[in-house]
């Protein structure tokens, strides 16, 4: 199988999956209780009005019927409209969102990928001894933290007793740059407002640590099992009795211990998509996490799916080009 | 194997930071109780109770309060910004949200004080009372026994783009309203028959019926003038143009942040400050958070009872506190076996103690309340505790003997309540109620509780016996307390199916009279026999909170619930 066709099948792939979870997150929503007619309106509307409404959301259809053609506007991209405070289309919300929680998954990403290797390296390295030990607890504890209480514990000690850093939001609200990818840090740089690109990144820092310790504690562990293997090989020995530094030891044996920890990563972009929600309450991060989960509270039928929908698609698509990634590393998947 | 230089620098400065979090963690031993660490779990919805666990163990948790305040007193507020200049600009910090930029949708409380800040309406309510002064209108006339009303505008009127508001624009966005059919249109539609510009500068409504509490309808959102620019057919949830308020929105970013700026046509007084920046929070902690580290000058709605106590102790900060117009009750369902049996109600009405409520589950931040009509609002008699005291266990015994119920014949009785809704208090609420109740030794009580979607769905429906509510007002009036809770026609929504023909005809009389003293008769009546028959028992009146920097003046909070942004102004 060539990389050509390799590619094709994956992408083919994602259909299906993107499909089922449609169906699935649909039918949940309605058989979960409640009803977005009644959560949005209240307690004081007549029951006149909110059959009204029920009408105008096509919510008087029978299930099915509402399944099709909602299946139907999807595959034409439509969305839909929200259910709930000023029935925006619901690609609309998402984008108006998506750009922070994607700013945050990045960086709090490249932070849990790096303490992950220097833990786990570090671990690897003095295998048995102290700093081993403290390193492989280090993972532990870090994928055990709650989110909520650590994001917390950071803000009150670096934003409240230290005032070095911002505690929740996403940019001072006198600096924001003009949009034009949504993410802060690019749009600063873009447009070259040094003031904001300092402001983003200062607000920034906490929330994408918080996230990124967390999610670190599975990488500690992989990297360092990964790199113990690799240093128990043959050609391994082979290097140290030629005398290389460890330093280039490292070099050599981690582009081998990688191969994994790119399957891993894929994995974990949907992790950080869930640790996201939790951070971006806690740190009023104003992304899809908080989003989604105000709109499940409100049982918001359409944005809640186009959300997961949404969701599953960039996940889906992440996974897809670690696949790629890993194709091309890594010839013998293919065959 | 050795490691490299560049490692152990790392391992250093990781060590430095396990070290930290450490010594905080064992600071906040107390805090995180057990619950502090946990799995982390992939699934959205699993998250959503974890949530809710942590926010209830900090509720719960006395020691929160002692060890968060100590390090607020040692710190002095810097604000992180520095541009432009402190005097002519306040940041506000709140966790509620805006949900719709539109009058003729818009119908929650914080956007309804937006809007009151952003648009004026014909007439207003003056700071700190509830009484009704002149706005866009400089005069009104009554015709017709209450049916017409006739209100005449000011002439020197411009939205925040200088273009100028003659009558044409009241009646223009009113009639939008009615069009548009939104959430908040039954307060125009329910009343208003007709509504025509005269002439440039006279407005006329035709009412349906006289409605002797109109002007307390004008005042609201939906009356609002808005400007040309808004959609006239559809909702126009982001328009960011406004009425003629004291201020106009020059930037606006949905659940992030809001920045208002004096608009400079506007025709009464010019606001001190000249930029308000609106912050919009995740939760209740943030907030408290970024008022402790300066970073919001005001935090308002919605700080925990517990932080609001806590930061009392900060000599940074002030908190204001006054009475509000929100109410809390349960409803009893007077078609359902036992409830429906008068005596039952009475004894229920007799055995509560609201002293113990206030203090118990709120934290002194609400008061006792024993009637639907607020404290502080015109007509309002303390029924309850005339007629029944404050957790009377001898007289509930009493009626419950009446009634036939007795040790070896307890009364069984199922209390219901949704417990995100209205806080993380609900369930110590429905705790709280039923030890009260079972104190009399008669009764017994099983709490249930349903999401807030099913709770009123099943409400509606006539499927609890007792259940918990919360009321805002819609207009300051006590006609708002009282008839959408007791008039037949209005309160299927209560589910308590409760009916009587004395109590319709006294509302209805008491809606078209003019005069307020003859009114106020007919609402103290009423309030007798709500007394006296029971489908519902007022527990508490909330109150507001609002914690600013010392410096911070002209923070005027009423009953109508509106924080009023253009009285502010820094103490120099």
């Amino acid at each position: 199988m060539g990389l050509g066709r390799f590619i094709a099948v994956r992408a083919l792939l994602m259909i299906p999956t993107v499909l089922i979870l449609l169906t699935f997150v649909f039918f949940v929503m309605r058989i979960i209780p409640g009803d977005p007619i009644l959560a949005m309106v209240g307690m004081k509307a007549p029951p006149q009005r909110i059959e009204e409404l029920r009408h105008m959301a096509g919510l008087d259809k029978p299930p099915y019927i509402q399944y099709i053609e909602y299946l139907w506007n999807v595959l034409h991209g439509d969305l839909g409209r929200s259910m709930i405070w000023g029935r925006r289309p619901v690609i609309n919300e998402i984008m108006d969102r998506f750009p922070a929680t994607l700013e945050l998954t990045i960086s709090a990403f490249t932070v849990s990928v790096l303490i992950g290797l220097l833990t786990g390296s570090m671990a690897a390295l003095r295998k048995g001894s102290k700093t081993d030990t403290a390193m492989r607890l280090y993972g532990l504890i870090a994928w055990t933290l709650f989110i909520p209480w650590f994001g917390m514990m950071l803000q009150i000690v670096f934003g409240v007793w230290l005032h070095w850093l911002p505690i929740a939001g996403r940019i001072d609200p006198d600096l924001a740059p003009p949009r034009i990818t949504g993410l802060y840090v690019l749009d600063s740089i873009l447009t070259g407002r040094w003031d904001s690109l300092v402001s983003a990144i200062r607000y920034l820092i906490l929330p994408s640590i918080t996230l990124g310790v967390v999610l670190s504690g599975a990488y500690t562990r992989l990297v360092r099992n990964n790199l113990v293997e690799v240093f128990g090989q043959d050609y391994m020995t082979t290097y140290r009795a030629m005398g290389l530094p460890p330093k280039s030891l490292l070099r050599k044996a981690l582009r081998n211990a990688f191969i994994p920890l790119i399957t891993m990563m894929g994995l974990q972009f949907a992790i950080l998509l869930a640790g996201a929600v939790l951070t971006e309450t806690t740190f009023s991060w104003p992304g899809m996490g908080t989003f989604l989960l105000e709109r499940i509270i409100y049982v918001d039928y359409t944005t809640v799916q186009g959300t997961i929908v949404f969701f599953a698609l960039f996940v889906a698509l992440i996974n897809f080009i670690v696949d790629i990634i890993y194709a091309i590393i890594d010839p013998r998947v293919r065959y | 194997m050795k490691i490299g230089k560049g490692l152990s620098t790392s391992y250093i400065v990781l060590g430095i930071v396990l070290i930290i979090i450490a010594a905080v963690a064992g600071y906040y031993a107390g805090l995180s109780a057990g619950k502090g660490v946990q799995v982390t779990t992939t699934t959205v919805l699993q998250t959503v109770t974890q949530t809710k666990t942590i926010t209830e163990t900090l509720g719960a948790t006395t020691t929160t309060q002692t060890t968060t305040t100590t390090p607020t007193q040692t710190t002095t507020s810097t604000p992180t910004t520095t541009t432009p200049a402190k005097e002519t600009k306040i940041v506000i910090g709140v966790t509620d949200k805006v949900t719709d930029l539109d009058p003729a949708n818009a119908y929650d409380f914080y956007t309804w004080e937006v809007l009151s800040n952003i648009m004026e309406g014909l007439v207003k309510y003056k700071p700190g009372t509830t009484q009704i002064v002149p706005a866009i209108a400089e005069r009104w006339e009554v015709k017709d026994n209450g049916k017409v009303w006739i209100f005449y505008l000011r002439k020197d009127v411009k939205f925040a783009d200088g273009t100028p508001l003659t009558a044409k624009d009241v009646v223009r966005s009113i009639e939008r309203v009615m069009r548009i059919n939104g959430d908040p249109a039954w307060l125009v539609t329910s009343f208003v028959d007709k509504v025509e510009a005269l002439d440039d500068y006279t407005v006329k409504f035709t009412l349906k019926k006289p409605v002797s509490y109109f002007l307390a309808l004008v005042a609201t959102p939906p009356y609002f003038p808005v400007h040309p620019a808004y959609n006239p057919d559809q909702v126009d949830s982001d328009q960011t143009a406004g009425g003629a308020g004291p201020y106009k929105i020059v930037k606006w970013v949905r659940d992030q942040e809001l920045v208002l700026e004096v608009n400079p046509y506007y025709y009464g007084e010019k606001p001190k400050i000249q930029k308000v920046i609106i912050r919009f929070y995740k939760d209740a902690t943030t907030l408290r958070l970024a008022i402790e580290n300066g970073e919001i000058d005001i935090a308002w709605r919605t700080l925990r009872p517990i932080d609001i106590e806590s930061l009392k102790n900060n000599p940074n900060l002030q908190v204001i506190e006054v009475p509000g117009a929100f109410i809390r009750y349960m409803i009893l369902n007077c078609q359902m076996e036992p409830t429906n049996n008068k005596l039952v109600r009475q004894a229920i009405a007799a055995a509560i103690d609201r002293n113990d409520i206030a203090q118990r589950v709120f934290m002194g931040t609400v008061e006792p309340l024993y009637s639907l009509v607020p404290i502080g609002m015109w007509s309002h008699i303390d029924v309850f505790k005339e007629k029944y005291g404050d957790g009377n266990i001898e007289l509930a015994k009493q009626l419950l003997a009446k009634a036939g119920y007795n040790e070896n014949n307890k009364l069984k009785l199922e209390l219901w309540y949704t417990p995100t809704h209205y806080g993380d208090t609900e369930a110590d609420l429905a705790q709280v109620l039923k030890e009260q109740l079972e104190a009399t030794g008669v009764i017994e009580v099983t709490i249930k509780s349903a999401e807030w979607t099913t709770y009123l769905d099943y409400t509606r429906k006539g499927m609890l016996m007792i259940s918990l509510y919360g009321w805002y007002p819609d207009y300051i009036d006590p006609d708002d307390y009282l008839t959408p809770f007791l008039h037949s026609e209005a309160n299927s929504w209560t589910g308590s199916g409760y009916s009587n023909p004395e109590v319709d005809k006294l509302l209805d009389e008491a809606a078209v009279k003019t005069d307020q003293n003859e009114r106020a008769k007919y609402y103290e009546q009423v309030q007798k026999i709500l007394a006296e028959d029971v489908p519902i028992i007022p527990l508490i009146q909330g109150k507001l909170f609002m914690v600013a920097k010392k410096d911070v003046g002209g923070i005027i909070l009423d009953p109508t619930m509106l924080f009023r942004y253009y009285l502010l102004y820094w103490k120099s």
